[in-house]
């Protein structure tokens, strides 16, 4: 096929080669369950101070307050039970500034994933999370001189609480929803950066998560804050081994985009498929200012993300652009948010989905422009592919307008590959296989581009192995 | 006086100037020609005197028969007698031709008066026999659906029902192939009056052959910057725009 | 006076000899109204309607009107001229059948007040009345309607014959604080051809009501039948419409509502298609203005496969009103080549409108063309420029604009004379408004 000769320089990483594990050796251990004094447990291996204790506390009794959304969501839902996951779980708390440092199984692992590698050819920092805790976290010296911050958050909350606390936890309150107030009552790890007023990052930074014990859920917390002017590109990437009990993965991620700032988020989730991967996602744009989710949902048994951007200033643009794979036993239930708070602002949603086997794929979508506001658009496209007979896939979106020339649009398709297509190509001497990977990769070929080159190489292929065994 | 006069124009869109202090007179009785390169203006003016919003008059008349149009909404300056032939005609789901033609005839009547439909729908046939336009046009949604030609005769057409003092016609012949051009002239020249004035907005000489004007202006940055007979015309196709601006770059 | 809250409606509505399954459904109905609880705002199928608003504790059913309001309403009752039959109902009280053609009788043809062929064909009857409820929200209402309804028309057509003229069911309220359930109830036999207009009027621009109407068409296969619902209540009136399309193989059905009235109107509008290659199109056009509230919820089920549904709900609000449009195309597993269409279309007139578009898909088949669209903004800059250059006036060029919107759904009418009537009823509403 026409990618092969570039598939040498791919980063591999697939749902095998994730598929591993190293022996459980934890320093630090919550236990199993959910209670005030894992809450607390967190706080003292962490050394907290008391706001984030208090904050922790509140999130829990909201946590547990809060009913599970099956009145919209899934009922799979009520498969994840709480008093069976353990949740801290760390060989140490200082991340290592360099690979040698990093304990050898956790190298290893991170090798085997090919992180290290990526780090050398096009990122400008990396943190790479093992279980609750980043093993590994480094950032090109330079940029470090020009004052940017790449830290965890337990740090960030610790060194810079005046820049962070601001916000922490503003753009997400706790009680946003139960899987938000969850992570907030238990977060450990993720990242934590602030790009000074005016500094345009070339190359991204990178944070890597990783789950390695069973029965474990991973709760990392990210805050990014863009500074007027700045602009800052992001990338996510995860895995875990596949275990015979379900895992639980909920992360919270705040983005703010001061000024004219410019954040790009990018995530490729390549959870194991018996991940919950429930995770709230929201970015705040300021006047003039851009936020941008690239969203890759490959892995996970149910996904639960919806990618929101509060465009609270004058002339602020939001963009989710989103691509889902749906495979036997997946249900893949992502979406957008659009809120829009100020005149002249614009946003754009553009959702692919494909469902193979007896997979389903779930689109759900929010745009909102209350009456005071004038010249706002918002411009939402979903496709959705079906591969075979019993593959599903629904749209639920919502859409509430009124104000002055403010004009919503929401178009949505469901297609399949025809025969004659695959025909077509097998004429000219493709496999069926081939033909589909082929047909399913021009589908999403215009989303793709938008991605960093080494990443749309690695999910074409990623692509490709999906569709494997989908035909016949 | 008997003319549409503009009179030392400036106008400005989002604070950058288009037209600078530029002047035309077009008596009734004649047909003049506005040629120019792309973006130099002229749909601008037409559009400002048609009274669109978009644009800042910051100095500046235009008068129809002595009476001031600049300020005015757009229905008062049909009223007051001009006709702009759009560039790109709008096209209106829902609303058909007839029905459409007719309430712009209806708002021009002084009240409690109506319209004599058989009358109304002879003058409508008639006009449209002269257009070689399709009779079954007339039950047709306003534009939807029409190709460039027939959206550009469906323009003739309601200048000619709608019996305008000033007509503008801005680029009416960009997208037709020649025999719609013969057929959109020869409803023009139907329409040359001495009681008519025509401002035509080109920017090929080709219309021209057949809508043949008594001067020719030259249009460059923001104002007129060449006048003459209608040989001007042939001699800016021939020397092409590229003359017009070394010509008048450095002086404009 | 009896009103109609959970705690004091007590017995069903009961006429002289009703026959005993329809005694259990109404008890059913009952139930079902005191058990299902009432909507609330985290309801799904309620999302974005203001369930605060929804108040029928204060209506019960009224007697009949006197002998000249009852002729005045029938002198009014005169949207078609050209119909097979007529029924009008005041206040569920019936003030005139006229009944089918001889010639049509003879062909079998059933045109008839519900309790009268509750008397005589228990059988037809039994199979088909009050057996479809609602599943997009108001189950709980459609209980209320199946315990207490006893106004409406049953229309049977044999197999295979044809009627080419409408049958037109007027139903009015009159009475201060009355509550009415109209039912209409159409089975179309293999190959049978009929067309039924509904029409809600209220007497005066004051009187208060509620209405739970419903709908039940068979469409059997081959069948071909237009319905349509034209609902102009006065702004005092809480209305709610349960109807349901059933469709057969190779049937076709037509819905066409316009919907004008009422100060909030809950539309549920459910088509099934159980046979291959049924076709079915649903229609509507709503003005909304003042505080109205129109909220609109569809299904189009598709559970037989090459069979086609198309949607196109057209919104047009003013002042502070507010429309709902939830849509769900839902294509079950096997229904193959299903083509699916649903377009929502809102126009905002005025910056304090609020229009809400919940367009959804849930597709279990993969060789389908299923597309949805919803579009809300306000009239277009250019295209009124355009018509104000041609010198309409500012006010007269939005009104051309906006019979423009509506025009799409209007001229698929197929009657000249309703369709002139329908612009008429929204001119009516317009002209105060803008001109």
């Amino acid at each position: 096929m026409s990618n092969t000769e570039v598939q040498d320089d791919a980063i591999n990483v697939d749902t095998e080669k994730g598929n591993f594990s190293y022996p459980e050796d934890y320093a630090y251990d919550a236990g199993v369950g959910l209670s005030e004094d894992t809450i607390r447990y967190i706080s003292d291996v962490k050394k907290e101070d008391q706001w984030v204790r208090e904050f922790r506390q509140r999130a829990l009794e909201i946590f547990h307050k809060k009913d599970m959304p099956t009145n919209w969501a899934t009922k799979d839902l009520e498969n994840i039970h709480f008093d069976k996951i353990r949740y801290y779980l760390s060989k140490g708390q200082q991340p290592s500034r360099t690979w040698d440092e990093v304990p050898d199984d956790v190298k290893e692992t991170f090798e085997r994933l090919g992180i290290p590698e990526q780090e050398r050819k096009f990122l400008a920092g990396v943190e790479a999370q093992f279980d609750s805790e980043a093993a590994y976290s480094h950032m090109k010296e330079e940029l470090e001189k020009e004052g940017v911050i790449f830290v965890g958050s337990s740090e960030g909350l610790e060194k810079y609480p005046e820049i962070f606390r601001p916000y922490f936890g503003k753009v997400i309150p706790s009680t946003d929803n139960k899987f938000a107030a969850l992570n907030s009552a238990t977060f450990s790890g993720g990242s934590f950066i602030y790009v000074p007023k005016g500094v345009k990052l070339k190359q991204p930074l990178q944070a890597y998560f990783r789950i390695n014990a069973e029965n474990f859920g991973q709760f990392e917390r990210t805050l990014i804050i863009a500074d007027e002017d700045s602009e800052i590109t992001y990338m996510e990437g995860c895995t875990a081994p596949k275990f015979e009990t379900a895992t639980l993965h909920s992360a919270v991620v705040e983005l703010v985009a001061l000024k004219n700032a410019k954040i790009q988020y990018i995530t490729v989730q390549n959870w194991s498929s018996n991940v919950f991967n429930l995770v709230t996602k929201r970015g705040m744009a300021d006047e003039g200012a851009e936020v941008k989710w690239i969203d890759c949902n490959i892995g996970s048994r149910l996904t639960m993300k919806y990618p929101g951007v509060v465009l609270k200033g004058r002339g602020a643009r939001g963009e989710v652009l989103s691509i889902a794979l749906a495979n036997d036993g997946q249900h893949q239930d992502t979406g957008a948010k659009m809120i829009h708070l100020a005149d002249d602002t614009t946003s754009n949603i553009i959702s692919k989905s494909i469902s193979i086997g007896e997979g389903r794929s779930t689109y759900r979508g929010q745009v909102h422009m209350p009456k005071h506001l004038k010249n706002c658009k918002n411009n939402t496209e979903c496709d959705a592919l079906l591969i075979n007979t019993h593959s599903r896939t629904d749209t639920y979106p919502a859409i509430t307008t009124r104000g002055q020339n403010n004009t919503v649009q929401h178009e949505a398709s469901v297609s399949k590959v025809s025969a004659e297509q695959i025909f077509y190509m097998m004429q000219r001497g493709l496999s069926e296989g081939e033909a589909m990977s082929l047909a399913v990769n021009g589908f999403v070929h215009e989303l793709l581009k938008a991605f960093p080159m080494e990443y749309s190489v690695e999910l074409k292929r990623l692509i490709d192995m999906e569709m494997e065994g989908s035909v016949g | 006086m008997n003319a549409l006069e503009i009179k030392n124009l400036n106008v400005s869109i989002e604070g950058q100037s288009i037209l600078k202090d530029f002047s035309l007179t077009i008596p009734k009785g004649e047909v003049h020609a506005l040629m120019g390169p792309n973006g130099t203006g002229k749909s601008t003016l037409a559009k400002v005197m048609a009274g669109h919003e978009d644009y800042q008059v910051e100095s500046g008349t235009v008068t129809l028969d002595g009476e001031n149009i600049l300020g005015e909404e757009p229905d008062v300056i049909a009223h007051a007698g001009l006709f702009l032939a759009f560039q790109y005609p709008l096209e209106i789901p829902g609303v058909s031709i007839a029905n459409f033609i007719r309430a712009a005839r209806a708002a021009r009547l002084p009240n409690g008066e109506t319209i004599n439909a058989v009358e109304y729908y002879k003058e409508l046939y008639e006009k449209m026999d002269a257009l070689k336009m399709d009779r079954k046009f007339t039950a047709r949604s306003l534009n939807d659906g029409f190709s460039g030609g027939e959206k550009k005769r469906c323009e003739i057409l309601q200048m000619s029902m709608l019996d305008p003092a000033y007509c503008v016609m801005d680029e009416t012949d960009s997208g037709l192939d020649i025999d719609a051009l013969k057929t959109v002239s020869e409803g023009v020249n139907l329409m040359r009056g001495p009681e008519r004035g025509f401002l035509v907005i080109t920017h090929y000489q080709r219309l021209l052959d057949y809508i043949v004007p008594d001067v020719v202006h030259v249009m460059f940055d923001g104002r007129i910057v060449h006048s003459g007979p209608a040989e001007l015309a042939h001699e800016l196709e021939a020397k092409g725009y590229d003359w017009v601006k070394e010509s008048f770059a450095t002086t404009a | 006076m009896n009103t109609l809250s959970e705690n004091t409606m007590n017995n069903p509505a009961k006429t002289a000899a009703e026959p005993g399954w329809l005694a259990e459904r109404r008890a059913e109905g009952l139930a079902q109204f005191k058990t299902l609880p009432a909507p609330a705002p985290n309801d799904e199928l309620w999302r974005f309607a203001s369930v605060g608003r929804l108040k029928i504790d204060d209506y019960a059913p009224t007697g009949a009107p006197d002998a000249a309001t009852a002729e005045a309403l029938l002198e009014r009752s005169n949207l078609v001229s050209e119909r097979a039959g007529r029924s009008v109902y005041v206040d569920d009280h019936a003030v005139c059948f006229e009944g089918i053609s001889e010639a049509l009788k003879a062909q079998g043809v059933l045109y008839l007040p519900i309790e009268a062929a509750l008397q005589s064909h228990p059988e037809l009857m039994e199979r088909y009345f009050l057996k479809e409820s609602t599943e997009l929200g108001s189950a709980k209402f459609f209980g209320l309607h199946a315990a207490s309804t006893r106004a409406g028309s049953v229309l049977y057509v044999p197999k295979g014959v044809e009627i080419e003229q409408p049958l037109v069911n007027y139903y009015w309220t009159s009475t201060q604080g009355t509550a009415v359930f109209p039912h209409t109830l159409i089975i179309a036999e293999a190959n049978a051809k009929a067309s039924v207009v509904d029409v809600f009027f209220s007497e005066t621009k004051e009187n208060e009501a509620l209405n739970i109407a419903v709908s039940n068409l068979h469409a059997a296969d081959g069948a071909q039948v237009f319905r349509k619902v034209v609902q102009d209540w006065n702004e005092q009136t809480t209305s709610f419409q349960l109807d349901t399309t059933i469709a057969g193989r190779d049937a076709r059905v037509k819905n066409l509502a316009v919907n004008i009235g009422a100060e909030r109107a809950r539309y549920e509008n459910q088509t099934r298609i159980e046979g291959p290659g049924a076709n079915v199109k649903m229609y509507s056009l709503t003005v909304a203005e003042e505080k109205q509230e129109f909220d609109q919820r569809t299904f189009q089920t598709h559970n037989a496969p090459n069979a086609v549904s198309d949607l196109l709900y057209k919104n047009a609000l003013l002042d502070n009103s507010r429309t709902i449009f939830s849509g769900l195309i839902k294509v079950a597993e096997g229904a193959q080549q299903t083509d699916a269409y649903q377009t929502n279309r809102n126009l905002l007139l005025d910056p304090t409108a609020e229009a809400n578009a919940l367009p959804g898909l849930e597709i279990l088949a993969n060789d389908v063309r299923c597309s949805h669209g919803a579009t809300t903004g306000n009239l277009d800059a250019d295209e009124l420029f355009y018509m104000m250059q041609r010198g309409i006036p500012r006010r007269a060029a939005m009104q051309l604009m906006v019979f423009g919107f509506f025009e799409e759904v209007i001229e698929k009418v197929d009657s000249e004379e309703l369709a002139e009537n329908l612009r008429q009823l929204i001119h009516k509403k317009f002209d105060a408004k803008i001109a």
